[in-house]
């Protein structure tokens, strides 16, 4: 599958309703002008995304083509169906807990321009058909969550900001130059998603494309080296919106990685590459997640490890030239859309219940994490084993199996770190029930959601989850797991420290470097200013210009 | 070397002729009225004329689309190389309805801002500030419409003579200074400007650009002139390193005169070049000067935009931005390349490079004006007392903004479609090396946007103090031209076809009435 599966060219119904449910938060965004709807704003954030939900689950087949001089083409097929629908569910949970969360309160007002721009391109870049609107919506998803990662306003959470800026602007760049050269190579000059990426084996720019493919779609993934801005940034946003911003707009990447590469003809270098980085975050992850002691880090930290699953079987697939390894991974990313928003509200939870009511909170959040790992019956041993012929049986397949066990790790440093963040003040509190419920209904989704997908998208049948060597095969890495964690705690009891951000200490030097390049150039432009060496620039320019046409003129 | 005969000119002219004429009348005619009708009349003479001034440019876009050829007036009836020609193509009318626009807008905006004070112990500022407006208006149509090189030093000294006095309006020495300064520069450009009329018309015998093209021979003569009026012409249009003169005279003149200086004027002497290099110059010479300017343009891209980084006043940060992003412009000469099939103008390059040029006049006129209604707000522009000045003034910020979104090049922006085929030009063409700078640009660019916007966004530790209420009706304005850059973004990603009117090969030679004088 590469790019758009839809054949036809006109807008059906069906588009026109999909056209309106994107249309639809930014025209709440409109709305917030007014006082009225600004006093109304949770409801607003809510319904915000629920037309597109609709359209998810009943419009399998709507293509929009806006007419007139506006470029905007929209299809939807099953795997943009899929994550769209996820993320519009994701998105209403968020909404549903904000209020609640902050109280109502200044920051949901503050958030709510945002969150809508934010949400309008997180749906829209699962069903954008071609390469021009693609680029608009993951700019928009990009560049206004900005606005969310900076809600507390603090200079930490500033400097996050600008970190998160600086990466999501570079990656656009790599993405900027990436789409040129697709639609240089394109034939015929269509611009659709699906004839680009037709185009990109015959290409002359081939690799340069899918070099800068890659980096643009691996920095929004945050795939080493290109991943410090994710624990910092996750850090620094609130939780509701971070829960919707690590689960729904990081995809992203994803939806960008599997709708790009060229599948269908595949490429073994390239697609060895993007395993290679992949299964490198996918470790790399875990073990500086282990040295994170603020729950929210850990899970971004989990969060590269797994985007580094979804790179590996992305480019296990490329260089296989496997055309189901899109909608694997997609089924993938979907657990973990559920999955890890899911935790990011369950953190929230548990820091508003007292240590004596904490069970009906954590258990949940134990099924949910533990199932990122791959813990059986639940909807991540379903997202295991929907990518395992992926990974493949050989090197990468073990290496899967190992980042099973790593995350099972991680995880429950995660879960012990999540239990001590229960307040001790007042044993007896319990958080409002308002978030109690939409934590269970989002862990809910993460668990069983996969259960219903699991076939319509990737052709699995449902007794494969059941059968005895899956649920073998999903056991063993937890215990093993569970054991390296209990002897790594008698180990190691105070594992080294690592600040979120990690190597971002290694780009000091650039910084400075670059300081002294900008004194450097402002010191050139006093210089420039002096007359005298202003008139011997003028001199020399005339000069120059008379010479090198002279000889033009001559030759 | 004999003198090669240059042919009359091969047209009359066109019924809607006299349009060009009017649009440089109007404007004169406007400046005449100020002065007679005295200062309390001033305002409504002078956005009467900018209004007729527009519906006169919509016309010459109407006439021009509607035959699909140049309209062309000949003035006297005088054929060139006798006679004096004014000729509008497609490019051209672009420019015209760009400069109709911005200049409107600005005056919209400073109306009021100039207006009669009979308190106020100068009458003068008001007179002096709306007859250069005109002034600017007029002889920027005479740069779009003349066919004579001649003609067009006396329009681009016109634009000079306009602009300078609009930096100094306010009479401080400092901005006295950058007066002066920009009036060395631009007189060391008219006097390069004229030495390469002097050898042209000696080498030719005529100054019309039209029969210069057909008869333009690939010679050393030709080159140096071209040469010599070309690096003026960058004296003016302030391409690094040439553009010392241009922070300060743009930072310090009143944000409205900023706007159409930054937005226009510097566009004007542009022009000429582009004329110059594609209208004049036979094609397959060109190659290593091209290179070179657009190596400058690079420069002043990476050059600029550092710079605008590293200000700490929001007028100094959007002049250097100019710098920048004129340099965008020059990267046309080297990717604008004709063929036998295609010629030069029906390139995306040159699609893209225009696109640049309206897309930086709308943004960069929108950020200006917000800038000028920062002052207005705080009493001052230093960008570190800026923090949460956007929730003070939250549609001048959004004016900022999305100009600085068209800067950056996001979409859906004119900046954005404009790079867009520019990068698209410069892989097909195979120098890649442009690309990498432009797309460093835009990262720079973000950088400096950013800047801005992140404190002004934030909520700030202690409230910021206001001096005194802001228009809405000019942040309304500053509004409706950064919208006007997003618009332009729409354009379809392709050789625009309105750019190639009155263009052909046969330049100036596809004709109605025919070849008999």
């Amino acid at each position: 599958m590469s790019g758009s599966l839809l054949s036809g060219d006109a807008t059906n119904g069906a588009g026109l309703l999909l056209a309106l449910a994107l249309l639809f938060p930014l025209v709440l965004a409109v709305g917030l002008s007014f006082p009225a709807a600004r006093a109304r704003i949770g409801t607003l954030l809510a319904i915000a995304p629920l037309p597109a939900l609709a359209v998810a689950l009943l419009g399998n087949g709507a293509r929009f083509v806006m007419p007139g001089p506006f470029r905007l083409t929209l299809a939807l097929d099953a795997s943009g169906a899929m994550l769209m629908g996820a993320a519009a569910l994701l998105w209403t949970a968020a909404a549903l807990y904000a209020p609640a969360y902050w109280q109502g309160g200044s920051m949901l007002r503050r958030a709510g321009l945002w969150w809508l721009f934010t949400l309008a391109g997180s749906l829209g870049v699962f069903v954008a058909d071609d390469v021009v609107s693609f680029y608009l919506l993951f700019s928009l998803v990009s560049l206004a969550a900005y606005g969310l990662v900076v809600l507390e306003g603090n200079s930490s959470v500033r400097r996050a900001g600008a970190i998160y800026v600086g990466f999501a602007v570079l990656g656009e760049a790599f993405l900027l130059i990436a789409f040129v050269l697709l639609a240089n190579a394109s034939p015929g000059g269509s611009l659709a998603i699906a004839d680009v990426v037709q185009g990109l084996p015959f290409s002359p720019w081939r690799d340069w494309t899918l070099l800068f493919l890659i980096l643009g779609f691996g920095t929004k993934m945050a795939q080493v080296p290109l991943h410090l801005w994710m624990p910092l940034s996750y850090r620094a946003t609130p939780i509701p919106a971070v829960a919707a911003l690590s689960g729904a707009a990081v995809k992203a990447g994803v939806i960008g990685l599997a709708r790009f590469l060229p599948f269908d003809s595949g490429s073994v270098p390239w697609g060895e590459l993007l395993t290679v980085i992949g299964m490198i975050s996918a470790f790399y992850g875990v073990l500086v997640g282990l040295t994170q002691t603020n729950p929210k880090a850990i899970l971004a930290y989990s969060s590269i490890s797994q985007m580094g699953v979804i790179a590996a079987v992305l480019g296990m697939g490329l260089a296989a030239g496997r055309a189901s390894a899109p909608a694997e991974a997609t089924f993938y990313a979907v657990h973990h859309l559920f999955a890890k928003g899911g935790l990011f509200l369950a953190i929230g939870v548990v820091a508003a219940t007292g240590r004596w009511r904490i069970w009906p909170v954590f258990i949940p959040a134990a099924f949910v994490a533990l199932g990122i790992a791959g813990l059986p019956l639940t909807g991540g041993a379903l997202a295991k084993l929907a990518v395992k012929d992926a990974l493949g049986y050989g090197l990468v397949g073990t290496l899967g199996k190992l980042s099973a066990i790593a995350s099972t790790v991680l995880m429950i440093r995660f879960l012990t770190v999540l239990r001590g963040t229960a307040r001790t003040d007042a044993g007896e509190a319990l958080a409002p029930l308002t978030l109690r419920l939409v934590w269970w209904g989002v862990a809910a989704l993460a668990v069983l959601a996969p259960w219903i997908l699991l076939t319509p998208a990737t052709g699995y049948p449902l007794s494969d989850a059941v059968s005895p060597s899956t649920l073998f095969d999903g056991i063993w890495p937890l215990a093993i797991g569970g054991l390296l964690a209990i002897g790594g705690r008698r180990l190691l009891p105070n594992p080294p420290r690592i600040p979120p951000g990690d190597i971002l200490a290694l780009l000091r030097p650039v910084g400075r470097l670059a300081g002294a390049a900008s004194v450097a150039i402002e010191r050139t432009e006093a210089r420039l200013r002096e007359w005298p060496i202003a008139g011997a620039i003028f001199l020399g320019l005339v000069l120059a210009f008379s010479i090198a046409m002279y000889l033009a003129g001559s030759s | 070397m004999t003198t090669p005969l240059a042919l009359p000119f091969p047209a009359d002219t066109t019924p809607g002729g006299f349009l060009l004429v009017l649009a440089i009348l109007v404007p004169i005619i406007g400046i005449l009225l100020i002065w007679t009708l005295g200062s309390r009349r001033t305002e409504l003479v002078a956005l009467t004329t900018l209004a007729i001034g527009a519906a006169i440019a919509l016309a010459i876009l109407t006439e021009l689309t509607g035959t699909g050829s140049a309209v062309i007036y000949l003035v006297g009836g005088w054929r060139p190389p006798l006679g004096l020609a004014l000729r509008a193509d497609g490019l051209s009318v672009v420019l015209i309805v760009l400069t109709a626009i911005v200049i409107g807008a600005v005056g919209i905006f400073a109306k009021g801002q100039f207006g009669y004070d009979p308190d106020a112990p100068e009458k003068r500022a008001p007179t002096v500030f709306w007859t250069l407006l005109l002034g600017i208006s007029g002889a920027l149509n005479l740069i779009f419409l003349g066919d004579d090189l001649f003609n067009l030093f006396v329009a681009i000294e016109l634009v000079t003579f306009t602009a300078v006095p609009l930096v100094c309006l306010d009479g401080k020495a400092e901005t006295m200074r950058a007066a002066l300064r920009y009036l060395l520069f631009a007189l060391l450009g008219s006097v390069m400007y004229l030495l390469g009329v002097a050898l042209i018309y000696s080498g030719y015998g005529t100054l019309d650009i039209a029969l210069l093209k057909s008869v333009a021979r690939v010679e050393p003569l030709l080159f140096i002139a071209i040469a010599l009026m070309t690096v003026g012409l960058l004296a003016k249009t302030a391409l690094f390193p040439l553009h010392i003169w241009l922070p300060a005279a743009h930072a310090g003149a009143p944000a409205a005169a900023s706007a159409v200086l930054s937005a226009l004027v510097v566009k004007g002497s542009f022009f000429i070049i582009l004329r110059l290099w594609f209208d004049i110059l036979p094609a397959e010479a060109t190659g290593l000067g091209a290179q070179m300017l657009a190596g400058l343009g690079a420069l002043a891209i990476l050059f600029g935009s550092v710079i605008a980084i590293c200000q700490a006043r929001l007028k100094l940060l959007i002049a250097y931005s100019t710098v920048a992003q004129i340099g965008y412009l020059f990267l046309m000469f080297p990717l604008a390349t004709g063929s036998e099939a295609t010629p030069a103008f029906a390139s995306i390059a040159w699609t893209g490079g225009i696109l640049q040029l309206a897309s930086h006049a709308f943004a960069k006129a929108a950020m200006f004006l917000a800038a000028g209604l920062v002052y207005d707000a705080f009493g001052h522009d230093r960008i570190s007392g800026l923090a949460g000045a956007g929730r003070v003034i939250p549609i001048t910020f959004i004016a900022f903004g999305l100009g600085g979104m068209s800067l950056m090049g996001l979409p859906p922006s004119g900046g954005f479609s404009a790079k867009w085929l520019m990068l698209n030009a410069s892989v097909g063409e195979g120098q890649w090396w442009w690309a990498a700078v432009i797309l460093c640009g835009g990262l720079l660019a973000a950088g400096y946007v950013f800047r801005v916007l992140v404190p002004a966004m934030a909520r700030p530790l202690a409230r910021i103090k206001v001096k005194g209420p802001v228009s809405r009706r000019r942040e309304l304005v500053a509004l409706a031209l950064a919208i006007m850059a997003l618009l332009i973004g729409f354009v379809p990603l392709e050789p625009a076809p309105l750019l190639g009117i009155g263009r052909g090969a046969e330049a100036g030679l596809l004709v109605p009435g025919g070849l008999a004088p």
